[in-house]
């Protein structure tokens, strides 16, 4: 991992298009702006393993199909 | 990656499915490449998408080619008619999409420990028929939940 120290409105640069700059640091955490070009998505991590741990649980073919299509046909 | 190195990456000669789906007819065709897999599962980047018709509105999103992921799937707005999200610019240069009313939506259903099945409003699936290319989105303004409750079998 590359490792630098930023000051407030310091920026990074990642390849040619993206761009990280320090807006404010506090004591609990840093406020980041990101500048991407429009082809890249930009996520939490957070919001990532989310959806990592949802796709997982959801990957089994063990499940009940025609219980659950009876289901939602209950709803339509 | 370009879309012509995507379709690289999936065998689209003799694509399998394997699993329950065995038996299922696939053609080439058929054959969605998601570029970027799904989170949890990035090598698996050809799917394709089984519908038997007792099995309505649920779908399968099989992945083909040895791999046995297979999703359940469901139109979002089988689940909640007013659903609607905006791709991000991202998403809408990825998928190829010019038009977005030719986009396909789906949401991934989940089955819990307990039985409690819940369907992912938050990170639909999104393909585009045109490209025959698909991947899995977080859309802006998208205001529901990771896990929708429908109800516990």
């Amino acid at each position: 991992m590359l490792v630098f120290t930023r000051r407030r409105h310091e920026t990074i640069m990642i390849g040619d298009g993206i761009e990280v700059r320090v807006l404010r640091v506090g004591r609990d955490g840093v406020r980041l702006g990101i500048v991407a070009p429009a082809d890249v998505p930009v996520h939490r991590q957070e919001v990532y393993d989310q959806i990592r741990e949802a796709n997982r649980s959801a990957a089994d073919t063990s499940h009940p199909i025609a219980a659950i299509a009876e289901r939602l046909r209950r709803r339509q | 990656m370009t879309q012509a190195q995507a379709n690289a990456d999936v065998s689209v000669e003799h694509p399998q499915v394997g699993g329950r789906f065995a038996d299922a007819a696939i053609n080439a065709g058929d054959v969605l490449s998601f570029p970027e897999g799904l989170p949890g599962y990035e090598t698996a980047r050809a799917f394709v998408l089984i519908e038997i018709p007792e099995q309505a509105p649920l779908k399968m999103l099989h992945a083909v080619n040895g791999s046995d992921v297979c999703f359940l799937v469901v139109d979002p707005k089988s689940v909640l008619a007013a659903y609607r999200c905006e791709l991000t610019a991202a998403d809408r240069i990825r998928l190829g999409a010019s038009d977005d009313s030719t986009l396909l939506w789906l949401a991934i259903v989940m089955v819990g420990q307990d039985g409690e099945v819940a369907v992912n409003l938050r990170a639909p699936i999104v393909i585009n028929p045109a490209r025959m290319t698909g991947r899995q989105v977080m859309p802006n303004n998208c205001v529901y939940p990771l896990r929708h409750v429908i109800g516990t079998d």
